[in-house]
């Protein structure tokens, strides 16, 4: 396991110094996570500034996490792009999903540079979005609208919802399956994804 | 070993799954041409709840 406060004080893409941390990196893995960063780096850093509610060293934590596990996955991940990067926003998630909770469990002074150059949706057209989303959760059934709630939307475990909503995590996890595409289709019909 | 179902697809979309069963999806994953379609369509979708989720706590990590 990577030691993360190796890599908190290294910027936008690492250096190779950075990697030289690791006593794992070989010479071909920097060029390889040094690859990863050009393909995803800055679009990856975009969308998890969004989820870490625009909190930049967090963010950009994450992003390395999350591209050096997808060094390590490496042999697996010839996939076509879509699909690569539907897979990293997952691991990105899991992070992100897990810091949350380690936050909230020790809450911790964040600092915002506001430095950063990568723009994020202005707050008028994030409203909209986040209007729009809740809109579309309304339409749900209550047993659809009511997984997404207990479970992502409240960073509840599946176990944990399965004992709020009092139904076993298997049927959590198909509920949620069919909430979710409810959901998009819904999203989608609307224009929105 | 049994494959898992493949609804879970969104639970691991969203980050839900627990590490182990985590693991056991994406082992599936890389197998299923149909998981990997629908995991590819529904990558968006946990973004579109981060707005909902900001909107709701502005700044995110902080309790109360």
């Amino acid at each position: 396991m990577l030691n993360r406060c190796k890599y908190v004080a290294v910027s936008r893409k690492p250096s190779p110094e950075s990697a030289e941390l690791d006593p794992g990196i070989n010479e071909q893995d920097e060029r390889l996570i040094g690859a990863l960063y050009q393909a995803f780096g800055s679009r990856l850093l975009h969308h998890v500034r969004r989820a870490t509610g625009n909190d930049h060293h967090w963010a950009e934590d994450v992003v390395q996490e999350t591209l050096v596990r997808a060094w390590r996955h490496a042999g697996k991940l010839n996939h076509e792009p879509g699909l690569l990067w539907a897979w990293l926003l997952t691991v990105a998630r899991r992070i992100i999903i897990d810091g949350r909770r380690r936050r909230s469990a020790r809450p911790e002074e964040v600092e915002d540079t506001g430095l950063d150059a990568v723009s994020v949706p202005d707050e008028s057209e994030r409203t909209i979005a986040a209007m729009v989303v809740s809109e579309a959760l309304e339409r749900l059934s209550v047993e659809h609208r009511e997984v997404i709630e207990e479970t992502y939307l409240r960073d509840r475990t599946i176990n944990e919802a399965a004992e709020v909503l009092r139904i076993p995590p298997g049927t959590v996890k198909s509920r949620l399956y069919y909430a979710i595409r409810a959901l998009r289709r819904d999203l989608k019909e609307k224009g929105v994804t | 070993m049994s494959s898992p179902p493949h609804h879970e697809v969104a639970a691991y979309a969203l980050g839900l799954l627990d590490q182990e069963d985590n693991e056991v999806f994406e082992r599936h994953l890389v197998e299923c041409v149909d998981c990997q379609t629908e995991l590819t369509e529904l990558a968006d979708v946990p973004d579109l709840l981060d707005e909902v989720r900001n909107k709701r706590s502005p700044i995110e990590g902080r309790p109360g």
